[in-house]
């Protein structure tokens, strides 16, 4: 992956997560804090820290970003959730607008 | 006059799948829907049913709904996010009085639970519970009693509470809602025990906004309660014939009102006096009164009326020029009236019509020339009258319109012709028995047709042909016998049809079922007393979005369609056989 196109995502214990730019879009959250002129300090870098999103919980969103972009290309799988994480990324995506 | 047999019943499914906004076509005592009938029915559309990707929210409630019983509370949840758990579990019908527990203190702000099963006074405990920041209770077609909405006088806040067909409660309930003086929005349909001595808590009731009484037969004397209620924008007591010209006087004074109905109300041409300094009056519905053109003389003054509802009031000729000051009208109902071409003189300047329904009217060809000013009109309802192919010659300027509806009209292919330029038409119902497949070629050039209604006309396989034109329809009825599977071919690749109806073409073989399995729109099909067999269903496998399926006097039992439904087809809850 060329960094350009990438994002890196840090967790609250500061695990951080490279991933395609693509799929932290489907963020919409993420979207913005990547995409608006200057109000971000985020766009410069191409990092976004969340310190209320736990490592766990912050690897499991970013399943979900590449399971949503194969799902909208016509692969249609399963997504498991293990049941002791849903509350807390039930959380993590409302905030995340995902 | 409107359709026998399964036609009648497909308009009721789709009814379900419109989500009650009916076509107005066959509902003929639809006066609360009719403003659904008045506007093009390509705008009133099925749920397109694209699968779109499942949000990690939704993947996550999903999750919850399975491990329910793992749940002991949700109050820890920011109240936004347990408010979609609970209206999840709702719309699943997973939610029972065991896991209202769980919601005990979510201060959750909407409860809707209209025709939720099971919902009674047990469940009112847990609605106070939420206390002040309930802004809605909807707990329609419940069994809750009067002693149970007592519970409501902790709902202090409550801003919106529907009571429709509730049929335990009485005068005695009403008065445990009196202090509700926040309330903005109530309902009652249907309600048989609620009579003028209960309804003196309404005058409580000061930032009332909206109050449908729709149906209730003992509410006669009632309305006086009514008077001080100056914030009142929108009554309705349609289909109550207890209401008299006296229930009209204290509205006299209502002026916020923007909306009445009284269909099917004893109102005559006297009670409406009572409606002249209404001057922000929008609507007013008086199907089924007994008033006279005279009434328009009352209505004149009001500047603001846009939608007026004047159907089955056994209209006639007489005072017709009483119209023509009606100039501020956008919506207009005539239908079912004893009136003739005549009328539609006194019509020329309403320019502002966007909607005009003539159905069952005796209008013919020569009347339509005073349409030919009102170049807003989007809708026009012709349906059952003398209108024919000469007619159709003054609608060819009408470039606005969309919707056109010529159903049992005797209009002949060489007509057809006329319409070819309305660019702008999406909705056409041609269901009128001299249409041949001539017809349907002159109308190749209406690309942006989405629906076309054929039910009746003389269809056959080689007018199918021209279907494909018409690549962007979505409703299509052919429903005249001349149908073979080689016609049904031909159909195949309209890939944005959600319904199909092609009932009574008895020679359809599961041939027909074969061409149109890659139709995966399709949320509607029809294809009643033909050849099909259960083999056949093995090709509706791919409809994933299918949610009604007709297929009475086939050889289909309704398990061999319960067994299609458990194995592929998750969405279909109406079928016939059942």
């Amino acid at each position: 992956m060329k960094k350009e196109d990438t994002v890196k995502l840090i967790s609250a214990e500061g695990f951080e997560f490279v991933i395609d730019k693509k799929a932290a879009m489907v963020s919409q959250t993420i979207r913005n804090m990547l995409t608006s002129p200057g109000s971000f300090a985020e766009t410069e870098h191409g990092e976004v820290t969340f310190p209320e999103i736990s490592t766990v919980i912050l690897e499991k969103i970013c399943q979900y970003f590449y399971w949503s972009l194969q799902y909208a290309s016509g692969k249609e799988t399963e997504f498991h959730i293990e049941p002791e994480l849903t509350l807390e990324l039930m959380m993590a995506a409302n905030y995340l607008h995902t | 006059m409107g359709g026998v047999c399964s036609r009648k019943r497909d308009q009721l499914v789709n009814e379900d799948i419109i989500d009650r906004v009916v076509s107005g076509k066959y509902c003929k005592s639809g006066s609360s829907k009719w403003l659904g009938a008045s506007f093009s029915r390509a705008a009133v559309d099925i749920e397109q049913g694209k699968r779109k990707c499942p949000s990690l929210m939704e993947l996550c409630i999903y999750k919850i709904r399975e491990d329910l019983n793992k749940y002991s509370t949700f109050s820890m949840l920011p109240r936004d996010i347990s408010q979609q758990i609970f209206d999840d579990l709702v719309y699943s019908q997973c939610l029972a009085d065991v896991t209202l527990e769980a919601f005990q203190d979510c201060a959750l702000q909407d409860l809707s639970l209209g025709e939720y099963p099971g919902v009674d006074d047990f469940w009112m405990d847990f609605v106070s519970s939420q206390g002040s920041s309930l802004l809605l209770v909807d707990i329609s077609g419940s069994a809750v009693t009067d002693s149970g909405l007592i519970h409501l006088r902790d709902c202090t806040n409550l801003q919106d509470l529907n009571l429709n067909f509730c049929g335990r409660i009485s005068d005695q309930g009403l008065e445990h809602i009196s202090g509700l003086s926040n309330l903005t929005a109530l309902s009652f349909r249907r309600n048989n025990a609620i009579m003028a001595q209960g309804m003196s808590v309404f005058s409580g009731l000061v930032s009332l906004v909206k109050l449908d009484l729709e149906r209730c037969t003992k509410i006669h004397g009632g309305l006086i309660h009514l008077k001080g209620l100056t914030k009142l924008e929108s009554l309705n007591i349609n289909c109550c014939n207890c209401i008299t010209d006296a229930d009209m006087k204290p509205l006299a004074g209502l002026t916020n009102l923007k909306s009445l109905q009284i269909s099917s109300s004893k109102v005559t041409d006297y009670g409406v006096t009572f409606f002249k300094a209404l001057h922000k009056l929008a609507l007013l519905n008086m199907e089924g009164c007994p008033v006279t053109t005279k009434c328009l003389e009352s209505l004149s003054a009001l500047d603001e009326l846009l939608f007026l509802n004047l159907s089955r009031c056994n209209f006639s000729d007489y005072g017709g020029e009483k119209f023509a000051r009606l100039c501020t009208l956008k919506v207009l109902n005539l239908g079912f009236n004893e009136i003739s071409d005549a009328v539609l003189v006194n019509l020329r300047g309403l320019t502002n019509l966007e909607s005009l329904n003539l159905d069952s009217c005796r209008i013919s060809d020569e009347g339509l020339v005073n349409l030919t000013g009102l170049q807003n009109l989007k809708y026009l309802e012709l349906s059952d009258t003398e209108v024919g192919s000469n007619g159709l010659h003054y609608l060819s300027g009408l470039g606005k319109l969309e919707s056109l509806n010529l159903s049992f009209t005797v209009v002949t292919d060489g007509g057809l012709r006329k319409l070819s330029g309305l660019s702008s038409l999406k909705s056409l119902n041609l269901d009128a028995r001299h249409i041949t497949d001539s017809g349907l070629a002159a109308l190749t050039s209406l690309t942006g047709l989405t629906h076309l209604d054929l039910f009746g006309a003389r269809i056959t396989d080689s007018g199918t042909g021209y279907l494909r034109s018409f690549k962007n329809l979505r409703s299509l009825e052919i429903c005249g016998g001349g149908l073979t599977d080689a016609g049904v071919k031909n159909i195949k690749d309209l890939s944005c049809l959600t319904l199909l109806n092609l009932s009574q073409n008895n020679h359809l073989t599961d041939k027909a079922l074969e061409s149109i399995s890659g139709l995966t729109q399709l949320v509607s099909l029809n294809v009643s007393n033909s050849r099909i067999t259960s083999a056949g269903l093995q090709h509706l496998k791919k409809l994933k979005n299918l949610k009604s399926l007709t297929l009475e006097s086939c050889k289909v039992t309704a398990n061999d369609i319960r067994k299609l439904q458990l194995a592929d087809l998750p969405n279909l809850v109406n079928f016939r056989p059942e």
